[in-house]
């Protein structure tokens, strides 16, 4: 349930083991956050994990082992899928500019070589000669030779095709309306159709708690409306991906020339007319997040000041209560998994391999860190 | 600091004019944004101020337009905003609007209690093979270019469509002392009369005053220009400029071409405001909805003029004096009784040029007429996507969804010129259309950052 990136590439990955598999999404594949986000393909541990204290960060930093096999999977997902997606992973740069930044960045990287990631401080005169775009201000910087980025408009489009091509059912426009556990088989139902599977994977992004409803279980993923910035297409300058260690930013130049800047500025949710949150309509755009972000942007590279932007766009992703994804089986109820939260562009092929590992029998220990079990108390009153 | 008014115009065109002297009759304190310098709108684009032009707009039809602009031009208690282009509309928590407005010198913000989008219309933009190489406008493009700067775009000019519009643009090339080679009507002839003898004389007089069709056909015979009909044109033909059209029955020469297919609304605005939108008539584009008030679905927020549908000036006029009234009643400045007396005329008016409009819209149909594409025919421009790579993922998914995978409509133009042709590609009348995103205009970043 889910045709994202990781409910596509999941059902790629099973199909080519020969396992019978259907994916359902509601609208078409690929719209929701997996064609929404911004490509950043970051493995340096997330600013988002260093600015909450210790304990989240030595969590997050054993993510590494996930994050050491994404990079293994995306240098190996053009070969595998025989289309150019325009991944590059010609090296990531997070930048410094004051004293406190810098000392962040050194804890960080040294958390992050215990690890086994090949992430290196370097100081403002080598970034600058790295990535000659870069501010002056830039005192320091945590450079990642493997960091890059992917087209995100193009990625999850072809890993449903070649799902398709290997024998998967693919249904857009199927929206799931109920699940029922009969026996031992899960019974989805769309408005026209009914399907009976073994297991089931709800890998429905932000939408991921409504369709566990369905199932009365609580999955704790929340919605959250970002903000990003696509600039006019200029010559190639900006071929790494660049991020900030004490701001919100990060930034790229597409294949097509277009920057995109973003770095986890909010948008507004709309609400519905009972006041809730709503997932149907797009998040507007926040004024000071707009202005915040591009100057960061200018304040990183100052040569952006003079491009043209022509689209903001807000897109709707999900955060788990401890910011960790949630992916894996769930303890109440055999056979269903789950799989969403967090930065699951960059690390969706490596959950989807590892998912139909498991759906298949091999058990994951790389999937232990973000398992649903550590939520189980939530379902202790729950299920059917 | 953000300047704050009871109501924000977003368009000086008749809608917007009619509508911010009315408010300002009622004492509201009322802003009109417009990215032309002068106000006038499409129809009395106006010249620069040290333009001098001997009878800019005599012609007896425009009289009462005129009339209304000098009004507007006069009354200084209007705020009036020129060389400015909204490039953003959102909602407050605390209620109120906010604009984002841009010029050459830098970014403003507005906030109002009421908002109304009078933005107009453009032109159909209609992709076939050739219509990308320099010479090729749009047929209204020719007539800016005429009105606001004298300027005739050729010596051998062809306009081509379905839109009898292209009959007044071909007049004027000629009296401002252009060569026009031929006048190019898709549709037979009889199309034309069928329609107008089917709704009958008066319709036809009608089309006469405000849409000056047959005198401009005299101008045209006068000055021995070809008028053809049953003539679609197929191809526009050149290395690295105009040279030709093909048409069904033969190729002529020229060196410029003016496609006239029909015009679509201008819809950014309230479709960033997620607006409730319908789709406008057979040229495409959308029309946004509103009640009898020309409040749109969203409270607070009005349209008025071709940003409720296309219907010329005088709709335009009539609904920016609608509008005017229904905004006072609700902020108080007049009681609700009191302006449905006022308004009871031009509501009359409005209803009546609105059915003149539909038959307009019956003669002026492309939708048969619409050229074949080949695989190489650009139909996003701005992003150089080919019918090609368009046609492969026709198969049943939604507008924004090509737009994903193509780029069509990812460029500077936020795909207003895209969107109609790849609707008509989709073909599902349920498809809501690409996602309006901000801003409306491309913008400098350094502009927006704080
Ligand atoms: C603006 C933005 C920027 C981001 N930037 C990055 C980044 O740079 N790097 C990174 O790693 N991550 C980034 N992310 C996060 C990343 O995009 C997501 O984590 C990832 O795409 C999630 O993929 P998914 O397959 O889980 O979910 P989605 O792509 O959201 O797919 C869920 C699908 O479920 C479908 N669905 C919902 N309800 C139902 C139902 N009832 N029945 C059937 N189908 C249903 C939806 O239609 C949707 O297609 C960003 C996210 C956003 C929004
Ligand atoms: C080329 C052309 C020729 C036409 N000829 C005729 C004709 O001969 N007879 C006839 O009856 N009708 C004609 N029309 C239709 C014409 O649009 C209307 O008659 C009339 O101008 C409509 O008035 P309006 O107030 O609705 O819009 P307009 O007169 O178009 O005024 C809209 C104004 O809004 C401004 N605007 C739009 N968006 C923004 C923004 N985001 N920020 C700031 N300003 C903005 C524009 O600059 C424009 O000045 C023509 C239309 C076109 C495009």
């Amino acid at each position: 349930m889910g045709g994202g990136l990781i409910g596509c590439a999941t059902a790629w990955r099973l199909a080519r083991e020969g396992a019978k598999v259907t994916v359902l999404d509601s609208g078409d594949f690929g719209m929701g956050a997996s064609g929404q986000n911004a490509g950043s393909l970051h493995f340096q541990l997330e600013r988002r994990f260093l600015e909450n204290g210790d304990a989240l960060a030595e969590q997050a930093t054993r993510t590494a082992a996930l994050n050491r096999l994404a990079i293994s999977d995306w240098s190996s997902l053009e070969a595998d899928l025989a289309t150019n997606l325009h991944i590059t992973m010609n090296g990531g740069l997070m930048v410094a500019e004051t004293a406190e930044e810098c000392a962040l960045l050194e804890l960080k990287i040294a958390r992050e070589n215990a690890e086994g990631l090949r992430t290196r401080m370097i100081d403002g005169h080598e970034a600058r000669q790295i990535a000659p775009y870069l501010s002056e201000a830039i005192c320091a910087a945590g450079y990642s030779p493997d960091e890059g980025h992917a087209d995100a408009r193009l990625v999850t489009h072809a890993i449903a095709i070649a799902a398709d091509k290997t024998g998967a059912l693919l249904r857009p426009r199927c929206r799931v309306q109920s699940i029922r556990r009969v026996c031992r088989e899960y019974v989805v139902r769309t408005a026209a159709e009914q399907f009976a599977a073994s297991q089931i994977l709800i890998a429905c992004g932000a939408w991921t708690a409504h369709v566990a409803a369905m199932l009365n279980l609580h999955v704790p993923l929340f919605p959250v409306g970002l903000l990003m910035n696509a600039t006019e297409r200029v010559a190639q300058v900006v071929p790494h991906l660049v991020q900030h260690v004490g701001r919100r930013l990060s930034m790229k130049q597409t294949h097509s020339g277009n920057l995109l800047i973003g770095g986890g500025w909010p948008s507004r949710m709309a609400l519905d007319a009972e006041g809730r949150f709503t997932l149907y309509r797009p998040p507007a755009v926040i004024e000071a997040s707009l202005r915040g972000n591009l100057r960061v942007a200018i304040d990183v590279a100052p040569m952006v000041a003079t491009i043209n932007l022509v689209r903001s766009w807000t897109g709707i992703t999900a955060i788990s209560a401890d910011q960790l994804p949630i992916v894996g089986e769930i303890p109440a109820m055999p056979g269903c998994w789950v799989a969403g939260g967090g930065s699951a562009f960059t690390l969706g092929p490596t959950f989807a391999r590892l998912i139909a590992q498991s759906m298949s029998g091999t058990k994951c220990e790389e999937l232990e860190i973000v398992a649903p079990s550590r939520f189980a108390h939530l379902n202790s009153f729950m299920g059917q | 600091m953000t300047d704050h008014y009871d109501v924000a115009i977003v368009g000086g065109g008749p809608a917007g004019q009619a509508a911010a002297l009315t408010l300002d009759d009622l004492k509201l304190k009322t802003v009109v944004i417009d990215e032309q310098p002068q106000a006038g709108g499409q129809i009395l684009r106006q010249p620069p101020q040290s333009f001098r032009i001997p009878g800019w707009m005599e012609d007896r039809t425009y009289a009462p337009l005129v009339e209304l602009l000098r009004r507007f031009e006069a009354r200084t208690s209007i705020h009036w905003i020129g060389s400015h282009s909204v490039i953003g509309l959102r909602r407050e928590p605390d209620g109120l609007f906010a604009l984002t407005i841009c010029s050459p010198d830098g970014l403003r913000s507005i906030t109002a209690a009421r908002v109304l989008i009078a933005a107009g219309c453009q032109d159909l933009a209609v992709p076939l093979p050739g219509w990308t190489l320099p010479g090729v406008y749009s047929a209204g493009g020719m007539q800016a270019l005429l009105k606001a700067q004298r300027i005739v775009p050729g010596e051998q000019i062809v306009l081509a469509g379905t839109h009898p519009l292209q009959l007044l643009i071909a007049a004027q090339l000629v009296e401002a002392g252009g060569g026009v080679a031929a006048v190019l009507f898709s549709q037979p002839h009889g199309t034309m009369l069928k329609a107008g003898i089917r709704n009958s004389l008066r319709a036809f007089d009608r089309l006469s005053t405000a849409f000056p069709a047959v005198r401009a056909l005299a101008t045209l015979r006068k000055h021995g220009v070809k008028v053809l009909y049953n003539a679609p044109i197929q191809a526009i033909c050149g290395t690295d400029r105009v040279a030709a059209v093909q048409h069904s029955g033969g190729e002529i020469a020229c060196d410029a071409v003016g496609l006239c297919y029909g015009f679509v609304s201008q819809s950014s605005l309230p479709r960033m405001m997620s607006a409730k939108m319908r789709r406008a008539g057979p040229a495409g584009g959308w029309a946004t909805l509103c009640d009898e008030w020309m409040q749109s679905s969203i409270q607070g927020l009005y349209v008025a003029g071709e940003t409720t549908g296309v219907a010329g000036a005088n709709a335009a006029l009539a609904s920016g004096n609608i509008a005017g009234f229904g905004i006072g009643a609700e902020l108080g400045a007049i009681s609700r009784d009191e302006a449905a007396r006022r308004v009871a005329r031009h509501r009359a008016n409005r209803r009546s040029l609105l059915r003149f409009a539909r038959l307009l819209d019956e003669i002026a149909d492309p939708r048969p007429f619409f050229p074949a594409l080949r695989d190489d025919t650009l139909v996003c421009r701005c992003e150089d996507v080919a019918f090609a790579q368009i046609g492969p993922v026709l198969d049943g998914r939604s507008a924004n969804a090509v737009k994903l995978v193509t780029r069509c409509g990812m460029g500077l133009c936020q795909g207003r010129n895209c969107e109609p042709t790849l609707l008509r590609l989709l073909d599902n009348p349920n498809d809501p259309g690409f996602t309006a995103r901000f801003p409306a205009r491309p913008v400098p970043i350094s502009d927006l950052a704080t």
